[in-house]
């Protein structure tokens, strides 16, 4: 009995590993290959450019590519290199690094059939050393709730009150600025504050265990 | 020395006739009402209908009854706000000619009652938002659309707001990630230290 490779529509390139853009091949890609085989290296080079930029979130115009239209390249087939190749790229670096490794990069690439000249440009895109800025880019855009951006507080001590002669009573007021520009003042008691303090440093102390935890340790 | 607490106006000489002739019996009772509900900003002491039977029971007409509370609530809130001793506040009151059976009644509504008063009057505040509930999450993200196998953790907080002027509770929602939390960790410390030099 043989064993056979199966290839072509899927990406299997052993018999335990898939290929990181997935079980089959997105038919963006698919439609990209033969256009993109046609390209010269400046042009590629250009289009990777702009969509390294356009993932980590700079805004791009199409005034950026529009300089490589012409015999070679029309707009269709600009379209069609372009979203092939941006999806590409973005299922490359939606793995972590750790589990996509070079090896296995430049053996996907070669199945789907990507000129080997392109293979460095890509490599260096995924594995190379801009690869942590990209990922710090990638952290920073996901959807969260509004950040602490700045704190400004004050601790007072009450002497008196309309209708009280002698109060001293201390208190706290916080000026909270959050990343989405909102500003939140108010005050609390000290036993309030306590209890914020009290509940912070549990959740920081949560969060210091969870990090230790084994789930956190499986390399994937 | 201490500060004296009333003036004899010519409305508090009038009302102090009116509770000399107050009956007794149900005194201490409306005393400990008032004491209640003095802290309380908005509040009536006693709803319309309560004023009606009390009008009734005294004989007051509305005019006087009105006189009389104002005058009995002025009376422990000048105490409140000097914190009086029993003595003085005694001492003051025969001054405005109160017979002694009310006096003695009021000192001894006073003495009952003050701590817990003057206790709820430090908590009034003016400012007008004060923070009433700390709620959090921890969480971690696993994924995202741009990345996946994350494992991030991060942890959201609530603060519920409560706004004096409007009565109503604002949330304020943040999140952070574990070095966000550290900061924001330290920056309480420091505050912490501040409150205990203050002490």
């Amino acid at each position: 009995m043989s064993i056979i490779q199966v290839k072509g529509s899927g990406g299997v390139a052993g018999l335990e590993r898939t290929s990181f853009v997935g079980a089959r091949v997105p038919p963006e890609i698919r439609a990209m290959i033969k256009p993109l085989s046609k390209l010269d290296k400046n042009t590629f080079r250009s289009i990777l450019k702009v969509i390294t930029a356009e993932i980590q979130g700079i805004e791009q115009s199409f005034a950026d590519l529009q300089p490589l239209l012409g015999e070679t390249l029309t707009e269709d087939g600009l379209a069609v290199v372009y979203c092939g190749l941006a999806d590409l790229v973005r299922r490359a670096l939606k793995l972590p690094s750790s589990s996509l490794k070079k090896e296995n990069l430049i053996q996907d690439l070669q199945d789907l059939q990507i000129p080997e000249s392109f293979h460095e440009d890509l490599v260096a895109l995924v594995v190379g050393s801009k690869r942590s800025q990209i990922d710090s880019c990638l952290e920073n855009n996901r959807p969260r709730l509004p950040s602490l951006e700045n704190l400004s507080w004050r601790t007072d001590v009450a002497i008196s009150t309309g209708v009280l002669n002698r109060v001293l009573v201390r208190g706290v007021t916080m000026e909270m600025t959050l990343s989405d520009g909102s500003v939140k003042d108010f005050e609390m008691s000290v036993s309030k504050f306590q209890e914020l303090r009290f509940n912070v440093a549990s959740v920081l102390s949560e969060m210091e265990k969870l990090e230790k935890h084994s789930i956190l340790k499986i390399k994937d | 020395m201490s500060a004296t607490l009333f003036t004899a106006s010519l409305s508090i000489k009038r009302a102090v006739a009116l509770i000399n002739e107050m009956d007794l019996n149900r005194f201490p009772l409306l005393l400990s009402r008032i004491l209640q509900k003095l802290h309380l900003k908005e509040e009536r002491t006693f709803s319309e209908e309560e004023e009606e039977k009390l009008q009734a029971a005294f004989g007051y007409t509305s005019n006087d009854l009105d006189l009389v509370l104002e005058t009995l609530e002025f009376i422990l809130q000048q105490a409140a706000y000097h914190t009086a001793k029993p003595a003085v506040l005694g001492e003051q009151l025969k001054q405005l000619e109160m017979n002694e059976d009310k006096v003695q009644k009021i000192v001894e509504a006073w003495t009952n009652g003050a701590r817990n008063l003057v206790q709820k009057l430090k908590e009034r505040t003016v400012h007008p938002n004060q923070l009433e509930e700390v709620k959090w999450r921890l969480n971690l993200q696993m994924a995202q659309a741009s990345q996946s196998k994350v494992k991030r953790p991060n942890a959201l907080f609530q603060l519920g707001v409560r706004s004096d002027s409007t009565g109503k509770k604002d949330n304020i929602r943040l999140e952070f990630t574990h070095e966000e939390l550290y900061d924001f960790y330290n920056q309480l410390e420091t505050i912490q230290k501040q409150l205990d030099s203050l002490s």
